[in-house]
């Protein structure tokens, strides 16, 4: 047999008088007369969750999951010393994430193009340009993978792509949005700087594909690690004679070019980033006609998101019917999501369409980051997406399914919202977010964004009355009907969603005048507990405006008219003594 | 100007990325830089020449665990690969002390 | 900084970036980096080398949060106020950092130390709240610990 390693995460779900796991395993182990045969390494965290004490041996590599003391003794005898595996205890430790676009974040060195080659990259430019050698054939590889844009609509891509290329031209553009302005996503900085490789090659796949000569890539100008590893990565792929000039011997010719976004959460917008590309205000123009047709210095231009080129790469090299084996029936692939908020393990995930919410935030990102609070709700799509209460966590992930909940896929923020986080004053966040990047072009956008933003204020300051309520829909309605792009059209969302699935928060706040998470400031209220209270005049001295009466004989107490809810006193009363209600 | 040949592109592909037994990895994007991966890198680069401990150390990009940043990976003969998080310079210096040199995982920074 | 040739730098920038179409906002990039901000006299001068209306230039630079119209101090704060950094606290980060320095968002202390920002997302929601001070980033801050950071750069 040879030597075992055995992983243990301790919970501390088992103990036995005082003693911890790893010392009852030690013991056991000695006493069955292994402890040469195998050693025990305690870990920080094994990826699995809640499924109490786990364990994985290695070099079997089995994980046993809920592990008791009981077990102990079975798993020395039968898969320490004799190698067998133990069904009722083992966990399938299978990752739930499959990872295409991230396949090679954390593989491959992002500055070296020989590690990104090693790793299988710009086989899949040599099969469009070499094997296939027909735009119409890229395509239909796209068609076939059923690949649609990852940057928030979902669009399938080969049929932009096609668009493109039926026009008759001298010249068509090909450009990659990297402005990732959603707060909360970040996977396409991510792929940018861990592999800016596979975005320069399934670059120049579409240029080819839509007969471009000359791409553009748009990044925000806030990474600039982002800009530094493309930069090299365009460098080397020149010398390589991957870009520029007749790459690979095929006669295909395409340069490329870095154009730097200057925060604009507007520019997402493709016509917006068309207009900052050519050096403008990033202001957006009506559609049609569309980009594909006349875009960037009225050229077909094509644009797509960072994620979606990522996958191109992989698609000719491994044909369109390799991705279309995962996922769901209308949304194929896998997706990336920068999960964050109130749960364990923030980062990016990427899984296959299909998987449910609940299976995302417990089982891949380990739970809540505070076990004791009540999941509320999953919030996606960021300042253009919904609310997706906790009711609805079983849903498979894809675009139809989120948007029948009122949300959408987005370019892939994920955030979950435990008790202690009050919808109002989420809704006032995303909200005051697009009204802070409206661009100002067209009233509804501008006008009605501003006036949903006040009414919100006035709910949440509880000067709120039902017919607000209306009032916002009416206004939410207006906006997604009239405003001239994807941001006014959106922004209500994250209003309108709250106010659909939470509509009792809301007039919690209206009527009772009460935040029920404890959450806007204005309805709370500061009060002293006398039990608590020591009477050490900590707090008189800390209120700013002088709220807090009393003297150390008869106690504090705070006079409510004056208290402007700072929350200084409680900051610091070292005895607990104010409380917030 | 040294272009690239189909058969280059294949043969370094059969080869895969990690051509050495023994290497470390450190995850070097902007999360990772935030909670410290430059200064783990540096470490890892200067104690490994100074203790002449023999590994190749690499930088990679972010593999999505930004909990755990900054993210070391190790591969070395005879132990399974595994990945360390939360590492600080004086972890560095023990996983290559301990798990470089001696062969045995480094306990408790071990994650999945 | 004053040590630095505005024309010459501003010709090296449009230099390289002249031949290429649209590059406005390149160059605008290109001046900012030197300088932490697009002084006044840089858009005069582009506007007559680049035979633009100065309202143009001034249409881009105040329509994009990034391009600055002031030098910025001599350390910059920026507090994230992105969805998780949002959920987190990073509200009671700025107010605390404002009262603190007695600025508000987008404010250059009056001995020209410190100027706080506001931003969207550093992208480092992983160790959210999270407030960068020049080039470093702090993560999991919590209001308390405020006052200790701004001390190391006094």
């Amino acid at each position: 047999m040879p030597h075992k390693i055995i992983l243990v995460k301790d919970t501390g779900a088992v103990e036995n008088k005082g003693v911890d796991f790893n010392t009852m395993l030690a013991n056991q182990l000695r006493d069955s007369g292994a402890a040469e045969k195998a050693s025990i390494v305690p870990v920080a965290d094994i990826g699995v969750y809640d499924k109490g004490l786990v364990l994985r041996i290695l070099p079997d590599n089995v994980t046993y999951s809920n592990v008791r003391e009981a077990d102990i003794k079975k798993i020395i005898e039968q898969t320490v010393l004799a190698g067998k595996i133990i069904e009722e205890l083992s966990h399938d430790g299978r990752d739930k994430q499959l990872r295409i676009v991230l396949k090679n974040c954390g593989l491959v060195d992002p500055d070296s193009i020989d590690d990104y080659i090693r790793a299988g990259g710009y086989q899949g430019l040599r099969k469009a340009l070499l094997e296939l050698k027909s735009q119409d054939k890229v395509i239909e590889e796209l068609k076939k993978s059923g690949l649609r844009g990852r940057g928030g609509a979902g669009f399938p891509t080969w049929m932009k792509w096609s668009t493109a290329k039926n026009q008759k031209t001298d010249q068509k553009y090909m450009i990659c949005n990297g402005d990732e302005g959603d707060p909360g996503a970040y996977m396409d900085r991510s792929v940018l700087e861990g592999d800016p490789h596979a975005v320069v090659e399934g670059m120049i796949i579409a240029g080819y594909a839509i007969g471009a000569s000359k791409g553009y890539l748009y990044i925000r100008a806030e990474y600039p690690l982002a800009v530094k590893r493309i930069e090299k990565a365009l460098e080397d792929a020149r010398e390589y004679g991957l870009l520029g000039e007749n790459i690979l011997e095929s006669g295909f010719t395409y340069e490329m070019e870095i154009r730097l976004g200057a925060g604009a959460f507007v520019c997402g917008e493709e016509t917006a980033l068309i207009a900052s590309v050519e050096g403008k205000r990033g202001t957006p123009k009506p559609r049609p006609p569309f980009p594909a047709v006349k875009g960037l210095w009225d050229k077909p231009s094509i644009i797509n998101n960072v994620e979606t080129l990522a996958a191109v790469p992989q698609i000719l090299s491994n044909g369109g019917d390799w991705l279309a084996k995962i996922g769901t029936a209308t949304s194929k692939g896998t997706k990336v999501f920068a999960i964050t908020g109130k749960i364990k393990n923030s980062g990016l995930v990427e899984v296959p369409m299909g998987i449910t919410l609940r299976e995302i935030v417990f089982e891949v990102a380990g739970g809540l980051l505070n076990p004791e609070k009540k999941i509320k709700a999953v919030q996606t799509g960021g300042p253009s997406g919904g609310v997706i209460p906790k009711d609805f966590l079983d849903t498979p992930v894809d675009y139809e399914n989120l948007g029948k909940l009122g949300s959408i896929m987005g370019s892939g923020g994920m955030i979950v919202i435990d008790e202690t986080d009050c919808m109002v004053d989420l809704a006032k966040f995303y909200l005051g977010f697009c009204v802070d990047e409206s661009c100002g072009k067209c009233a509804p956008c501008r006008i009605g964004g501003y006036q949903m933003l006040q009414l919100l204020n006035k709910i949440s300051n509880g000067e709120g009355e039902l017919a607000d309520l209306d009032k916002l829909k009416r206004i939410a309605y207006a906006m997604q009907k009239a405003s001239l792009c994807g941001l006014g059209q959106t922004a209500a969302n994250p209003v309108l969603s709250t106010l659909k699935y939470f509509e009792d928060e809301y007039k919690a706040h209206i009527v009772n005048k009460k935040c029920p998470a404890g959450k806007c400031k204005y309805l709370l209220m500061y009060k002293i507990g006398e039990d608590k209270c020591k009477r050490c005049g900590v707090c008189v001295k800390n209120c700013p405006t002088q709220a807090i009466s009393g003297n150390r004989e008869k106690g504090f107490t705070i006079d409510q008219v004056k208290c402007i809810k700072c929350g200084n006193c409680t900051e610091v009363c070292k005895f607990e003594a104010v409380a917030k209600e | 100007m040294k272009k690239i040949s189909v058969e280059t592109m294949d043969s370094m592909k059969k080869e895969g990325v990690d051509t050495s037994k023994n290497w470390i990895k450190v995850g070097m994007s902007t999360c990772g830089i935030a909670a410290g991966a430059d200064v783990v890198y540096a470490t890892l680069l200067d104690e490994a020449k100074k203790r002449n401990i023999e590994v190749v150390i690499k930088k990679c990009g972010c593999a999505g665990k930004c909990f755990a940043e900054p993210l070391v990976e190790v591969n070395v003969e005879g132990l399974p690969r595994v990945t360390y998080g939360k590492v600080t310079a004086e972890v560095a210096v023990t996983i290559l002390e301990r798990h470089v040199r001696n062969k045995k995982l480094v306990k408790d920074y071990i994650f999945f | 900084m004053e040590t630095k040739n505005l024309d010459a730098d501003l010709e090296r920038i449009v230099k390289k970036w002249k031949d290429k179409k649209g590059s406005l906002i390149m160059i605008l990039h290109g001046m900012q980096n030197l300088y932490g901000y697009v002084p006044r006299e840089t858009a005069l001068k582009l506007s007559q080398t680049l035979d633009v209306p100065l309202a143009r230039i001034y249409e881009v630079i105040t329509f994009y949060n990034y391009f600055k119209l002031e030098p910025p101090g001599k350390h910059n704060i920026s507090v994230c106020l992105g969805t998780a950094c949002y959920l987190k606290g990073a509200a009671d980060l700025i107010d605390e950092v404002k009262k603190l320095l007695e600025i508000n968002e987008g404010e250059t202390t009056k001995d020209g130390l410190f100027h706080l920002d506001v931003v969207r997302c550093l992208g480092c929601c992983g160790l959210a709240p999270v407030m960068m001070i020049d080039e470093k980033v702090y993560g999991k801050v919590q209001r308390k610990q405020i006052a200790e950071i701004l001390q190391n750069y006094h």
